[in-house]
């Protein structure tokens, strides 16, 4: 008899297509054994533990329905299309009708906070770390979505965790992250004596410096933009021993010698090394530069290396593409370490069709199309959840892997203290850039930092 | 034509476009019988209202009727935003956040010692001091040379407004690529004839940035004073400036005893109009450099936005905006007085 409805069950799944989950709620409805339906899905090959996760089409009241979304624009067009596409065909399976709206990077907060100022604006989000703690009485609850989803996927990395959910709580569903390492022409570098990318800061700067004398410099944008600036600047910190806060926090641990030592080193590196101009950059512009063959080295996403092997019509560059290859951010007294944090899809509590956002959700993030997603960006995107880093586009190519380790010396905003309110002030005000491009601009490695410290002081000293 | 054909006649079909005098006198005949009655019947009306009117006679009363719906515009739009703003800049609202508390003048007092307020309230400074003469300077000059006749002033008049017509954003992108630190033209053009072998760093150096914004600022706001004083020139009366010559002035007095007291108005109003929008301009500095380097370039619209909009804090961006307001409104002030004493001239 239960044997029977069991076989019910998981022809019933296997018709329809339940997740994992759905299954088990059903299994439970109907009384049955839970361990025992796991293990009769386990026989049929229906549901394994990370294997792909089919989407079940959505609940038939969704019809003549509408969502829309919004999201940063992407330096990887195939991502972008492959999302457009998604979208689409959700919206024509589902009869929803769907709309997206892509802005720049530093226009995106903006333009959430507007809509949940006016309590009106786009029902799916794109969010950045630390975003959803800022937002978290607009956001929707989706625990229901993200704790299976991270479970079936070998659960989120720390670093996503402590970065995305809000305490422990998901308001959002995380991906990934756009990730950030030394994207280098080894040709330049072995002109000027070095066969390997530096290891360390200060033999970057040494070797920049001969770099810069032949014409090609190291590029670093300092200027108010949220991906690259932050991505040197919080990195270098580390790396000279300081940080914004202490674990309470609240105490501010980031006037320290040693970092004042290594921001006079960088002073000096900057004319010797750097492209000065680097003070006005936003996050195009060192791709720009980079392809154009201004640069020797820059911290960036893998954006610039796929754009460069792309077809030449879109911008492609095959003998820059051939001459480069990615490294390790470099490392300084204290260790190695680089900025990281999860990027996520939230759902905006004023929306009237949350139903509707929740099932695109569950329908891109399902096994099947988010790894579709993760290949169409070329491996810009690292994932959130380690399942999926087997994917090839993460193993293919060799040039790619220092992107996957940054998962391995990742620290978040407001380390050492949580991801919260305090870290976002910070990162919105550019507090840490600004003490880099003010002492690279007054040339006073102290004045910059006691700058900084009493800025931060007024942010997480309450 | 279709128009008239359908108002004229049952036949209009098929008379519309012959031409038919006797349809033409027969609708003049109704056009004048429709008026006389037209006319009975409003004398009709006014018995009945003539109680109403006298209320609507009365001092004021019509006077308030009518300026009802202008004063529900401005409370709506001007009002409300307003003393929200002043409220909100009391508070520690943050974005998203529903909870929050009265705090008194606590925003004010922490923007005053905040060193990149005190920053932007320097560069707001910079910025208008670097300006507003520049575009006064040079919107006389043209307009000047524009007032005389010659070949294609019509069409060189029209050009002037350019700058002025096309959407700040749209200009301040062109300007961001000129100032680019990586493909400037300029630079290029520089680099290619062997001048420079670096880049100009256009907006990556403070005074450079400073002095990059002033010039995409002039370049945008001299077209308002050219066509502003050009037609306050077009007012001054010919006879005068030429009897001035006859007398024996020179150039220079001719302009400063006979044009300049004519024009004067115009220039303090154009003037004021200008240092209100240059004090309160977003669009340039936003496009241009975000307020960056360092906050070396932040005014009070950008340092507001990135408080407000970036890092959550309304009622804080809401004290920075309200800095602004009593140089603004002395400079409103300032305008209305000068408007009125315009008039009893």
């Amino acid at each position: 008899m239960n044997d029977r409805r069991i076989d019910d069950l998981v022809s019933e799944a296997k018709s329809l297509r339940y997740s994992r989950r759905q299954v088990m709620r059903r299994a439970t409805a109907l009384g049955l054994s839970v361990p025992v339906v796991s293990a009769a899905l386990t026989a049929s090959a229906y549901a394994a533990p990370g294997e792909v996760r089919k989407f079940a089409k959505a609940p038939a009241q969704l019809e003549g329905t509408k969502i829309n979304v919004l999201g940063a624009s992407y330096f990887v067009p195939a991502g972008q299309e492959r999302f457009d596409a998604q979208l689409k065909e959700w919206g024509d399976q589902n009869g929803v009708e769907v709309s997206v709206d892509y802005v720049a990077w530093p226009d995106l907060q903006a333009k959430i906070g507007a809509s949940i100022q006016a309590q009106s604006g786009p029902d799916i989000v794109q969010l950045w770390d630390p975003w959803p703690y800022l937002y978290q009485e607009n956001l929707v609850d989706v625990n229901d979505i993200a704790g299976p989803l991270g479970e079936a996927a070998g659960g989120f990395y720390d670093w996503v965790v402590k970065t995305a959910s809000v305490d422990g709580s998901w308001h959002s569903i995380p991906y990934g992250t756009s990730s950030s390492a030394y994207v280098y022409r080894p040709s330049y570098f072995q002109q000027v004596g070095a066969e390997t990318f530096p290891d360390t800061w200060e033999e970057l700067f040494t070797v920049g410096k001969a770099l810069k004398e032949m014409g090609k410099p190291l590029g670093q944008a300092l200027g108010h933009s949220l991906g690259d600036p932050p991505s040197f600047t919080y990195a270098y910190m580390w790396a000279y021993g300081a940080m914004e806060v202490e674990e309470d926090g609240t105490t501010v641990a980031f006037n320290k010698p040693e970092f004042v030592d290594g921001m006079g080193t960088f002073i000096q590196g900057w004319k010797d090394a750097f492209d000065e101009t680097g003070l006005a950059w936003d996050d195009s512009a060192n791709n720009t530069a980079y392809l154009s063959d201004q640069l020797s080295a820059t911290l960036n996403g893998s954006s610039i290396y796929l754009k460069a092997m792309g077809p030449e019509a879109d911008g492609g560059v095959p003998e820059i593409a051939a001459d480069t290859n990615h490294a390790d951010f470099p490392q300084g007294p204290a260790g190695r370490f680089t900025n990281i944090g999860a990027q996520s899809w939230g759902i905006t509590t004023y929306s009237d069709n949350i139903d509707g956002a929740k099932s695109f959700l569950e329908y891109w993030y399902s096994t099947d199309q988010l790894t579709s997603w993760y290949e169409a960006n070329g491996g810009y995107y690292i994932p959130a959840a380690p399942n999926y880093t087997s994917l090839a586009v993460y193993t293919e190519d060799p040039k790619l892997a220092p992107y996957l380790n940054l998962v391995n010396y990742g620290r978040n905003k407001g380390y050492a203290g949580p991801s919260d309110d305090s870290a976002a002030l910070s990162y919105s005000k550019y507090i840490v850039i600004d003490t880099f491009a003010k002492a690279v601009q007054d040339g006073d490695a102290q004045g910059a930092i006691e700058w900084g410290a009493d800025q931060l002081e007024r942010i997480y000293g309450d | 034509m279709e128009g008239v054909s359908a108002l004229s006649c049952p036949e209009s079909s098929e008379t519309t476009w012959t031409l038919d005098i006797g349809y033409w006198a027969d609708l003049k005949g109704s056009r004048m019988a429709l008026a006389q009655t037209t006319k009975a019947t409003e004398q009709g009306d006014l018995q009945i209202a003539r109680g109403r009117r006298s209320l609507l006679q009365r001092d004021g009363v019509l006077a308030w009727l009518f300026m009802i719906p202008g004063w529900t515009v401005l409370v709506l739009f001007m009002g409300y935003p307003f003393f929200l703003g002043i409220w909100l800049s009391l508070t520690d609202k943050m974005l998203g956040f529903s909870q929050y508390d009265y705090i008194g003048l606590q925003n004010y007092r922490d923007l005053w010692a905040d060193s990149i307020f005190q920053q932007t309230l320097r560069n707001t400074a910079y910025y208008g001091v670097g300006t507003v003469p520049f575009k006064l300077l040079f919107g006389l000059g043209l307009a000047l040379l524009l007032n005389r006749q010659f070949r294609f002033s019509r069409f060189f008049r029209a050009g002037l407004l350019l700058p002025w017509i096309v959407p700040t954003a749209l200009s301040s992108l062109a300007w961001l690529m000129l100032f680019s630190s990586v493909l400037s033209p300029i630079s290029l053009v520089l680099r290619q004839w062997g001048l420079i072998d670096q880049n100009i760093n256009f907006l990556g150096d403070a005074w450079n940035a400073r002095i990059s914004l002033c010039i995409a600022n002039i370049w945008r706001g001299v077209p308002f004073f050219a066509i502003s004083i050009l037609a306050g020139l077009q007012a001054v009366p010919t006879e005068l400036v030429e009897a001035a010559a006859l007398d024996g002035a020179s150039r220079w007095d001719r302009f400063r005893a006979v044009i300049f007291p004519v024009i004067k108005p115009i220039v303090l109003i154009t003037t004021l109009f200008s240092i209100i929008w240059t004090i309160s301009d977003f669009q340039l500095v936003y496009v241009l450099t975000k307020g960056g380097p360092a906050n070396e370039t932040h005014v009070l619209g950008t340092y507001a936005y990135q408080i407000g909009m970036n890092a959550t804090q309304i009622g804080q961006a809401a004290a920075i905006s309200l800095y602004m307001f009593p140089a603004l409104a002395l400079g409103a002030i300032l305008l209305l007085r000068s408007v009125r004493g315009g008039d009893t001239q």
